[in-house]
């Protein structure tokens, strides 16, 4: 422990100012707060925290080195009976470590409040409703069940995380399902450690810090009866928030906790005293040599060895570099299988990996960017955050959860994903949409890569019917679905059976008969896919006294718009831009001429975001219609929600127009 | 003892197995007949339960599964749930490719261990092992072995030589052997149809050999599986439960021996609390009212939270916990309500039965244990009343589509009785909504509605009044989604729990409903109640079909048309009858530009043919075209 003996000469000098407490302590539940029937700002609240304060905090220990200390105390009024789960509680800590003892959890001071008879009535929690799982291997779970609680009770409880991994604290959410009336997180940090503090969420919150001294005691080693105590300077941060509302879930969101009120701090140095400063993520470059340092990154990217023979073979018919690089990601894609881990380091080494044929993202995209490089195509890892990770807002490296590749070929970068039997060059699962990845070098060198797309992915469609006398409609309907069009459709038949698929296809598209469908979907030949089919629909046409009324699109009208809501809290995500294209030529029964038909119409959603454009013509007994739907981005903020409902209403307003047929 | 040839076979088989290649697993050699319609086939599934005394049972599991696509993987089924009565003792799989090649083992250290609690579970001391395997190619064949030791003969795990649907099964095996004096028992089910042999029927064994069962598809409207394909039942009448020995040959004695031995002694409350129930029924002297007292304080008092320690799940936690606490799972609060009513005098008795929407029967023609839910039963004449004590709002007495019409097990202290709980049907579960709407010249439409749900409609409706108000404003978009542009200017709800009916009362609007084009205007009549589902097109239906409940819909709308227009068209009214169901609509034009729009929509509760199926299809088809009849209005 050498950095201890000059702990004392690293004193920051500063003031230690108590943060004015208010009263949101524990154990003092007023009256007023239990016989309160409704929240006053949010009447229709299931429940309310009154107040949520955290600290996190350092401790010694000779054996094990520093740990941090999350505490956190919530007091919470119970409003309804849908409120009732929060008098259940669950804290999961991670067990799994192999240089750290397990993390701990404690709960205490947990207590119930009711009124009864006018008086405050205190249930304390007892052992008997603490309960602690062990999940698997990995994760065990504290969880309390409050007793007493029912509608109108107020409920408090406190725990401790303790954890020796100080490389990240915990994630404090100022923001919850529920109504947050006051919420405070307080960190204080030793001299030795900076910290990066990651805010999410667009509310505003109070910010102070100061510095003040801390101190540490901990038992001498050479004479366990003395206790050595050891002072240093602090930084204490305090963030405060007041009146948050719940954040509700929404449709088209990538990722709920990208837009929730909340701070992260991650390790970015230590700098003991006689020991050199480390650098742990203060610069992408260091991220880059942060992350290649690690053997089961780096080492693992540089081995190729195992899998030169495959390689010869692969590419001893092939000339050109692109050709190499399909060549190349198709072997890996259809060798590999993913475990379904996605992770930034290998676990059981990519030599392993490749003989068992089954990987996490890091095994299977590092065995692709070695053998790449191997045939001589500059390759590169580029690491990612998949969307169920969230956003990764600054240089960091827990922000990033799995690793994909990108090659260069005349200049020309291209991103792939070997863990997706669905994806293509270029063309990334779904998952992996998300922001913006980070490419790093062994030297250090690194450059952002947007990882949303801009090309939009496109479904066209075109179809010829016919129209008896009777309304009913035959024609053949073929569609073309490219890039993530094509991926989703795979994904989506993935678990279907032919048959299912038909059936589901037939109900989507207001229970037309299907025949013959064929499809070309080989994604070896060609990302895109084709179907075609021909259909019988009884009920796209309506005879209402001797005339017909038709939709221009027939079954593929639009009628429900996808928005909703009044107001939108958060972006809306697409996932990629897209556009949709119809071509239609629709014959009118004999005897029967148009009447009239909608009239064309271009609509523009605001900056362009979107567009919709509308053409009909006739020519002699057949109707061409031409349709094209646009959406130009891949997630637009939520101040466009309006402009976008709109658009759709206006667009499914125009579809819903008929053509009418009358007789001649 | 006669189950030593059975280990000795089983142990040549695993020596056998231990080799690298097995042709036999080849997936060339799959007839094609089962690779129809099949995502994985079954080529062997044996299972051995080995019961040696009353207290000890083994059962031993072989699968060889050809697993032809992904679609296939679940069938695997490799997991094995444990806790401190239940050992597994062995659990290992190996893969082979297509040809039969060995490509991997999986010993017990690579399968992982999870806690069962998680969902709705806080707690649960049982825990289940599983293989979490990612395949390298398709076909594969897994041979998965796993030996169990348990202390439980209250279960003997029910056999389904066929598991699922879109599987298919070479072979499947039960080898079951027991002492004559345990009194075991057996019941078959569903064998009609399917290739199974009863191969060996003695006082101490018994085997089923199923083979070539082709793959059967999912079809909509089917009744559950558990009625289609074969099982069979098989149970001890000397039995043992957690440390708890038991005996029962009828459902009198089994309900005997659960009230005296599992449920005895777990009632007693503390004196504050008898006291304080007394004070709160006063001097009524009705049961059924005294009860409706003590169901409210119940559902005031405590709350639903799922703890799974010991005894399998089915002593119940003492009632003066749940009293000290107010939590509890089914059995604690059912188990609670009980005692509180004990102590009012009120007799009522612990109810076993299955749970679910899907409605599912105890299993009358054969006692053993079974069920997964607890409700409780108040005598009531020759009735019974139902309370489902884990919900803080149900109203007293009625039973949703949780716990309705189905065979259940009362357990009374002088022994248990197999009972039907109340049914909801046809009529009964009726939606009356009226109202009124107005169109103007350009087509926007104003009105308001009242919506009555009753039976099991008022289950389905109840709990939009606790939903958020952004969710209030999504369930409302969904149910009137063929009225575009919709707004929900006011909302209101009134809850009878009294007479079970909820009654919503909405005001709505919405711009451009009427479709104008060149002077006329269009519009669905039917603004309100439009039935929108479709009935799928199943080709070559094999199953039979249900209809679980019925239900029964009347509207009666007043329609204001804009003075500016005259009616063009006005459909005609309709009427359908079918042993499906009826349905109606009536247009009634009014001296003053006004309609009246009248329908019913009924549809009976039936079990029906494969054949009639499309029949189904094409009466719901017309409901729905004339559910979207449209007028036509001209511009004066």
């Amino acid at each position: 422990m050498t950095f201890i003996k000059g702990l004392f000469l690293f004193l920051f000098l500063g003031f230690f100012s108590k943060i004015n407490a208010q009263n949101f302590e524990l154990g003092k539940v007023s009256i007023e707060e239990l016989q309160e029937k409704e929240d006053p700002i949010d009447s229709t609240a299931a429940a309310v925290i009154l107040f949520n304060k955290a600290q996190t905090f350092f401790t010694y220990d000779v054996n094990n080195g520093f740990s941090i200390n999350t505490e956190q105390v919530f007091r919470i009024k119970i409003y309804k009976k849908e409120g009732l789960k929060w008098a259940n509680y669950k804290v999961s800590y991670y067990v799994g470590y192999e240089r750290y003892n397990d993390d701990k959890v404690e709960f205490d001071d947990c207590v119930t409040y009711n009124v009864e008879s006018g008086r405050i009535v205190r249930t304390k929690l007892t052992r008997e409703g603490k309960f602690n799982t062990s999940i698997n291997k990995y994760w065990k779970e504290a969880s309390i069940a409050m007793p007493n609680v029912r509608v109108g009770s107020v409920i408090e409880y406190r725990y401790i995380l303790k954890s020796e991994n100080i490389v990240k604290f915990p994630v404090f959410n100022f923001q919850q399902d529920i109504p947050v009336n006051y919420s405070e997180y307080v960190t204080k940090i030793p001299g030795f450690f900076i910290y990066k503090a990651i805010k999410r969420g667009t509310f505003e919150m109070e910010f102070e810090s100061e510095i003040a001294r801390g101190s540490i005691s901990f038992a001498n080693k050479n004479n366990i009866t003395k206790t050595k105590v050891v002072s240093f300077g602090q930084v204490n941060n305090r963030y405060m928030a007041k009146n948050i509302p719940a954040l509700k879930e929404e449709s088209f969101v990538d990722n709920m906790d990208n837009y929730r009120a909340s701070i992260c701090n991650e390790l970015e140095q230590t700098h003991f005293p006689d020991e050199r400063t480390k650098d742990y993520s203060l610069t992408w470059e260091g991220v880059a040599k942060n992350v290649f340092d690690y053997n089961s990154f780096g080492r693992e990217l540089n081995k190729d060895d195992y899998l030169e023979a495959d390689l010869k073979r692969i590419i001893s018919e092939v000339n050109t570099q692109s050709d190499k690089l399909d060549a190349i990601f198709k072997f890996v894609q259809h060798k590999m299988n993913f475990d379904g881990d996605h992770s930034i380091l290998t676990n059981k080494g990519v030599k392993k990996a490749y003989q068992e044929e089954t990987g996490n993202a890091a095994e299977i995209n590092l065995i692709l960017i070695a053998m790449l490089n191997s045939a001589g195509i500059k390759a590169d890892p580029v690491l990612i955050s998949t969307r169920g990770n969230g956003v990764p807002v600054y240089p960091n490296r827990t922000g990033f959860n799995s690793v994909i590749a990108a090659a260069e070929i005349d200049g020309k970068q291209i991103l792939m994903d070997a863990t997706n039997k669905y994806s293509s060059i270029g063309i990334l699962p779904l998952e992996d949409l998300n922001w913006t990845g980070r490419l790093i070098k062994e030297d250090g060198g690194s450059q952002e890569i947007n990882l949303v797309p801009n090309k939009a992915s496109s479904e066209n469609v075109n179809f010829v019917g016919s129209i008896d006398d009777k309304g009913k409609i035959i024609g053949q309907a073929r569609s073309k679905k490219t890039d993530y069009e094509a991926l989703s459709y795979r994904e989506r038949k993935k678990l279907l059976s032919n048959d299912a698929y038909i059936a589901k296809t037939e109900n989507a598209l207001g229970g037309i008969l299907i025949e013959n469908y064929t499809v070309k979907d080989n994604i070896n030949l060609s990302p895109s896919v084709i179907e075609s089919f021909d259909f019988v629909s009884n009920n796209h046409c309506e005879i209402i006294a001797g005339k017909m009324y038709i939709n221009p699109l027939l079954f593929y009208t639009d009628t429900k718009n996808p928005f909703v809501q009044e107001k939108r809290q958060m972006p809306i995500y697409f996932g990629y831009p897209r556009q949709m294209k119809f071509n239609i030529n629709i014959e009118i029964p004999k005897g029967y001429k148009v009447e009239s038909l909608p009239n064309p119409i271009k609509i523009l959603a605001k900056d362009g975001i979107a567009s919709f454009s509308f053409n009909l013509q006739t020519e002699g007994n057949k109707i061409q219609i031409s349709v094209l739907e646009e959406l130009n981005l891949a997630m637009v903020t939520a101040d466009y929600y309006d402009a976008l409902k709109e658009f759709y209403q206006k667009m499914i307003d125009k579809q819903n127009e008929k053509i009418v047929l009358t007789k001649i | 003892m006669k189950i030593k040839p059975v280990l000795t076979v089983f142990f040549i088989f695993l020596f056998v197995s231990a080799r690298a290649q097995k042709n036999e697993y080849s997936s060339l050699l799959i007839k094609d007949s089962l690779k129809e319609n099949a995502n994985a086939v079954v080529r062997l599934n044996q299972i051995d339960i080995l019961i040696s005394s009353q207290r000890n049972m083994a059962i031993n599991s072989t699968r060889v599964i050809t697993v032809l696509n992904e679609k296939g993987l679940s069938v695997i089924d490799a997991v094995e749930n444990y806790n401190k009565k239940t050992t597994v003792k062995e659990i290992e799989a190996t893969i082979y490719d297509g040809s039969g090649k060995e490509i991997k083992k999986i010993k017990r250290k690579d399968f992982k261990d999870n806690s069962a609690a998680g969902g709705s579970t806080l707690f649960s001391d049982s825990r289940y092992v599983y293989l979490d395997y990612t395949p390298t190619q398709y076909p594969f064949t897994i041979v998965y072995e796993s030996k169990l030791e348990t202390s439980t003969t209250a279960f003997i795990p029910q056999w389904y030589p066929l598991s699922n649907f879109f599987v298919s099964v070479e072979k499947s095996v039960l080898n079951i052997s027991y002492p004559d004096n345990l009194g075991f028992k057996k019941m078959e089910f569903n064998f009609v149809n399917f290739n199974i042999q009863k191969t060996v029927d003695t006082s101490t064994q018994l085997s089923y050999t199923a083979i070539n069962i082709p793959a059967q598809k999912q079809e909509d409207y089917s009744p559950s599986y558990s009625s289609l394909f074969p099982k069979v039942m098989t149970g001890l009448e000397h039995f043992h439960l957690e440390g708890v020995d038991g005996k029962a040959k009828t459902w009198k004695e089994f309900g005997q021996w659960y009230f005296d031995e599992i449920l005895s002694g777990t009632t007693s409350l503390p004196e504050g609390t008898i006291q304080k129930m007394k004070v709160l029924i006063g001097d009524e002297t009705d049961p059924i009212k005294k009860a409706q007292l003590i169901y409210d304080y119940v559902q005031k008092k405590s709350r639903y939270v799922s703890i799974q320690v010991g005894i399998g799940g089915w002593k119940p936690m003492f009632a003066n916990d749940v009293d000290r606490l107010g939590y509890g799972d089914c059995k604690a609060l059912t188990n609670y309500t009980k005692a509180l009513l004990e102590v009012v005098g009120v007799p009522s008795y612990n109810t076993v039965l299955y749970g679910d929407r899907q409605k599912k029967d105890i299993e009358s023609q054969f006692v053993s244990m079974q069920g997964n839910h607890m409700i409780l039963a108040i005598p009531n004449g020759d009735d019974y009343i139902w309370l489902e004590c884990t919900s803080q709002d149900a109203p007293f007495g009625f039973q949703g589509t949780f716990t309705d019409d189905r065979d259940v097990l009362v357990v009374k202290p002088d022994g248990g009785e197999i009972v039907h709980t109340q049914k909801y049907i046809d009529k009964y579960n009726s939606q009356f909504s009226s109202g009124n709407y107005s169109l103007d010249a350009n087509g926007d439409l104003t009105g308001e509605i009242d919506i009555v749900s009753k039976g099991s409609q008022y289950s389905q409706k109840e709990p939009i009044e606790n939903l958020q108000p952004t969710e209030k404003e999504e369930h409302y978009k969904q149910y009137w989604n063929t009225v575009n542009n919709l707004k929900i200017n006011n909302l209101s709800f009134l809850n009878d729990k009294s007479s079970i009916s909820f009654t919503e009362k909405v005001q709505i609007s919405a711009v451009n409903y009427g479709n104008l084009l060149s002077g006329k205007m269009m519009f669905c009549i039917n603004a309100y109640n439009q039935y929108t589902g479709i009935v799928k097109r199943i080709r070559n239906r094999k199953n039979s079909f249900e209809i679980q409940r019925g239900f029964f819909d009347q509207d009666e709308i007043n329609i204001a048309l804009p003075q500016e227009f005259s009616i063009e068209f006005l459909p005609t009214n309709f009427e359908l009858k079918s042993k499906f169901g009826e349905y109606r609509t009536e247009f009634v034009k009014k001296q003053d530009n006004s309609l009246v729009y009248k329908r019913t929509l009924f549809i009976k509760k039936g079990m029906y043919s494969n054949n009639e199926y499309n029949e189904y299809r094409l009466f719901i088809e017309q409901v729905s075209r004339n559910d979207n009849a449209k007028m036509i209005l001209t511009k004066i």
